[in-house]
């Protein structure tokens, strides 16, 4: 018979006062492996790689591989990621997972995909690789693989040098950072050009989907590869991974320097469709980019009596607010999904 | 299969046979926490724990876990100076959690609905006599009776509820809800014999013959004596026993301008009586400092901040670091005062001293001076526990040295000074003496370390603003009616979703998102730390990564041994 609706309120109201006692048992802590079986979540990249303590780039490649799994195919450039996770004859991938060389990831992905059009089936492939093997070694690769239109999501981690090889500078190096081959000194203060415009230069194959994400903002990554791997074409993703030894920083911080990126506006999370600009994360409160720098090795040379460092800080600081005024990161009030809204546990907080 | 000469290839998650733990000389452990607003309660009330049973959507478990503790939340809700508020590491973000508007809600609930207190067992035994029906004494006969003692209260006055009843305004708690939560706890099987005085109808020895232990919770009901240089006005009426009066007949003087000399609740009560009444010109004069952002809450008025916040709304004046240091008489006739600044200062000693500053002496004229400088105990009935003391000596647990059956708490004790400690006073000794009869060890005071602001992750808290309870506004407040409300069922659920669950794993999932080793394992079932996550220390590489971006300060770093 079905009840009334006062009879379901009251029935509700008896049920709410008689809270169900936690699940009497007790978790087995002794057999973990069990447990590390029945996680809640697709694992595409297991524990055991050995990546260093803090590592932004494990973190993220892990975030990605959960939230595009598991019918997918991994393609992998030469550099930390390549050689962490694969010290043979063990792997810690749980995708089929490839690499051949250092400047091929893109081009070994459009094979790939190509292979897999022809036997008719909708895996979907990722490319990956470092800054070294995106901005400057691999990217006549990249560039050829988003200009044939492969179905294939590009993901970039960005450290900003060549961690594998020993932080060598790349393209992707900050204005002013200080690398093995960028070392401040009487001549200069660190890397005297640049990081590259990476996303200008995607946005100019008018590809369907490019975004920059930060491992600071795990569910903004999850949302952003979800959006990639649904479109059929080429995506790209840049997403920054601090890395605690070549930026000289403690490895519980990494999160925090990932975190502060983004509101100093030194790193601005943005989306392009077509190469036009469709979404940013805003800053509430832009930090100076001195909270950010001051607490990297690779910025060390930057807070000394020197007026070369005071110019650098401005100069990085001028840096910072123009992303601001160029994206329109300057959010307008409090916003539920702003860098300081985004991935909070919403304890009283702007959305319910 | 054809041999593969030009690569190489591996099983997946084969790396798991490498067991990166080796690598670590940092581990994070669970670490469980005080929190701030239940380390400061006098009463001992673990506010992030009810406040966490409300979260999940069930009011009468939460009002459960605060009567564990503190039989009667509808009164404390509005009368306790809340010192959890003031501790709430939340206020260092952006305003505390209104915890007293949460106690209060759920002190309501339980009257409306009538939520059975969770008491069980017939009572057994031995009788246990508790002297004194106000917070300390109902605090002891409760929790006695929770522990399954038999217990009988005695009272000189006709009705339970001491000095809530007898001296704290109807407008901060009206005597349904005192009266209500008083009937609920005595009908738990608590024998109540009123107009039975200490001393006049009860003799200590005899109830020593009676009973197994006593408790005393009798209040300090006299006024410290008080004047100045030794003058005092020829008629003088002292502020404690004006309010019961006006309580008790609704009647109090109306002189043209009065000044009250005190900084309790006594003083501020009975300036908001007065000035109601029709007083023009209410003036209190105190020896400590105003409540506000940058005062030391040390040295402030003992008073609940919204109290002082209302009684400058409506026109007392306060005049802070201030004593009276001379009445000035026209013959038998009050003319005014003369006061002087003062601060307590550290002398040489060591110990605080007033030192009034010479230059600073102002004159108010006012018709009428009251003191309401604090109470002492009368010690008729009981001469032989303290001699000529003003209040008793006993150790943190109530004992009093001399007498192993005798305890005492509330303000008879002289450091207490609030509902919420007496309350806190019956609840130890209830303790101690079930320890004594059960033999037992001794219940413990100490409690956990609180967890400083510092040790939280913010970034991971968004502002929100604090919960305002409904006030009369100054032309509705009369003397019969409660002056401020409480807050709606969607209110209380806002104002609990803000607190930070300090020191307390609000299961975020933050430690298992961010491991880039997938050393957090999450479990389905408790953990047997209480927590959802499980440490693999196998993998673990001691990065400290969970430990920095757990937004409850619940994961600690500790050397690895």
């Amino acid at each position: 018979m079905a009840k009334s609706s006062s009879q379901l309120k009251d029935e509700i109201l008896k049920r709410r006062s008689q809270p169900k006692e936690p699940a009497a048992p007790v978790t087995d802590e002794s057999d973990l492996a069990r447990l590390r079986k029945s996680q809640p979540r697709f694992r595409g990249l297991e524990a055991g790689h050995r990546a260093c303590q803090g590592c932004g780039e494990a973190l993220a490649a892990r975030l990605v591989t959960e939230a595009a799994g598991p019918d997918v195919i991994l393609t992998n450039a030469t550099g930390c990621l390549e050689v962490f996770t694969t010290p043979w004859p063990q792997s810690a991938w749980r995708l089929p997972w490839i690499h051949s060389l250092f400047e091929n990831s893109a081009a070994i992905a459009s094979g790939v995909e190509a292979a897999l059009k022809a036997q008719g089936r909708a895996t979907k492939v990722i490319a990956m690789g470092g800054d070294g093997g995106t901005f400057d070694i691999g990217f006549q690769a990249l560039s050829g693989m988003l200009e044939r239109q492969h179905n294939v999501l590009y993901v970039c981690y960005d450290n900003e040098a060549y961690m594998n090889t020993g932080i060598q500078r790349s393209g992707s190096t900050p204005h002013a950072a200080m690398t093995t081959t960028s070392p401040p000194g009487k001549e200069r203060m660190g890397k005297r050009h640049l990081k590259k415009d990476l996303l200008s230069i995607i946005a100019a194959h008018h590809i369907p989907y490019a975004a920059s994400a930060s491992v600071a903002y795990p569910a903004d990554i999850r949302r952003k590869v979800r959006r990639a791997v649904s479109i059929t074409g080429p995506t790209f993703l840049l997403i920054h991974s601090p890395c605690p030894l070549g930026w000289g920083f403690d490895s519980e911080r990494t999160i925090e320097l990932a975190r502060l990126a983004v509101q100093t506006g030194l790193f601005p999370l943005v989306e392009l469709e077509r190469g036009e600009i469709t979404g940013v994360m805003p800053i509430r409160k832009p930090r100076p980019v001195a909270d950010y720098l001051k607490i990297q090795n690779r910025f060390r040379h930057l807070f000394v009596e020197d007026p070369r460092a005071l110019k650098e800080r401005e100069h990085l600081q001028a840096l910072a607010d123009h992303n601001i005024d160029q994206y329109g990161l300057a959010g307008e009030g409090a916003d539920p999904l702003d860098a300081d809204g985004a991935d909070t546990v919403r304890r009283g907080g702007l959305v319910d | 299969m054809k041999l593969l000469t030009r690569g190489a290839f591996a099983l997946p998650g084969t790396s798991l046979d490498f067991k990166t733990g080796t690598w670590r000389n940092q581990m994070p452990v669970h670490k469980h926490w005080g929190a701030p607003c239940h380390y400061v309660c006098p009463a001992g009330e673990d506010a992030q724990a009810y406040i966490g049973k409300l979260q999940e959507g069930h009011p009468q478990a939460a009002w459960e876990v605060l009567v564990a503790v503190n039989p009667m939340p509808a009164t404390t809700g509005r009368v306790c100076p809340h010192p959890c508020e003031q501790a709430c590491n939340r206020g260092k973000m952006d305003e505390p959690i209104a915890i007293h508007l949460i106690e209060r809600y759920l002190g309501d609930e339980a009257i409306k609905n009538n939520w059975a207190y969770p008491v069980e067992g017939k009572a057994k035994g031995e009788p246990i006599a508790v002297v004194g029906a106000g917070p300390a004494g109902i605090s002891a006969a409760y929790h006695l009776r929770r522990r399954g003692y038999r217990v009988t209260m005695f009272d000189a006055l006709p009705e339970a509820g001491g000095l809530l009843r007898s001296a704290i305004p109807i407008t901060r708690l009206p005597r349904e809800v005192l009266d209500a939560e008083l009937a609920r706890i005595l009908a738990l099987g608590i024998e109540f014999k009123p107009r039975q005085a200490l001393g006049r109808d009860l003799r200590l020895d005899d109830l020593l013959a009676d009973y197994q232990f006593v408790f005393l919770g009798v209040g300090a009901g006299k006024s410290r004596h008080w004047s100045v240089d030794g003058a005092v006005p020829s008629e003088m009426h002292e502020g404690l026993g004006l309010l019961k009066e006006w309580i008790a007949v609704g009647k109090v003087p109306i002189p043209k301008s009065v000044v009250i000399h005190g900084g309790g609740n006594t003083a501020v009560d009975l300036a908001r009586v007065m000035k109601r009444a029709g007083t023009a010109e209410v003036h209190v004069i105190t020896a400590s400092g105003l409540p506000g952002p940058d005062a030391d809450p040390k040295d402030v008025l003992n008073v609940v901040p919204r109290e002082f916040e209302q009684a400058v709304e409506e026109g007392v004046v306060f005049h802070p670091y201030r004593t009276i240091q001379r009445l000035l008489m026209r013959g038998s006739k009050m003319v005014g005062i003369e006061m002087v600044r003062l601060k307590k200062i550290k002398a040489a000693s060591g110990r605080t001293q007033r030192v009034a500053f010479e230059g600073t002496e102002t004159v108010l004229h006012v018709d009428m001076v009251v003191p309401a400088i604090g109470e002492v105990i009368d010690p008729t009935g009981f001469e032989s526990l303290v001699g000529g003391a003003d209040y008793f000596k006993a150790d943190p647990w109530g004992r009093i040295e001399t007498h192993d059956r005798v305890l005492v708490g509330g303000d008879a004790r002289g450091d207490r000074g609030t509902v919420t400690a007496a309350i806190g006073d019956g609840r130890i000794a209830a303790g101690v003496i079930d320890s004594a009869l059960a033999k037992a060890e001794m219940p413990a005071v100490k409690r956990r370390d609180f967890i400083p602001y510092e040790t939280l992750n913010p970034n991971y808290f968004e502002p929100a603003a604090r919960a305002k309870e409904p006030t009369l506004p100054i032309g509705r407040r009369t003397d019969t009616e409660e002056i401020e409300g409480g807050l709606t069922t969607a209110q209380i659920g806002q104002e609990a979703a803000r607190c930070f669950s300090c020191g307390n794993c609000m299961a975020c999932d933050n430690c298992w998102t961010l491991c880039p080793d997938n050393a957090v394992v999450k479990t389905r079932d408790r953990a047997t730390d209480g927590s959802h996550y499980v440490f693999d220390y196998e993998f673990c590489k001691g990065c400290g990564l969970c430990a920095k971006e757990c937004p409850c300060g619940y994961i600690g770093m500790t050397d690895d041994a």
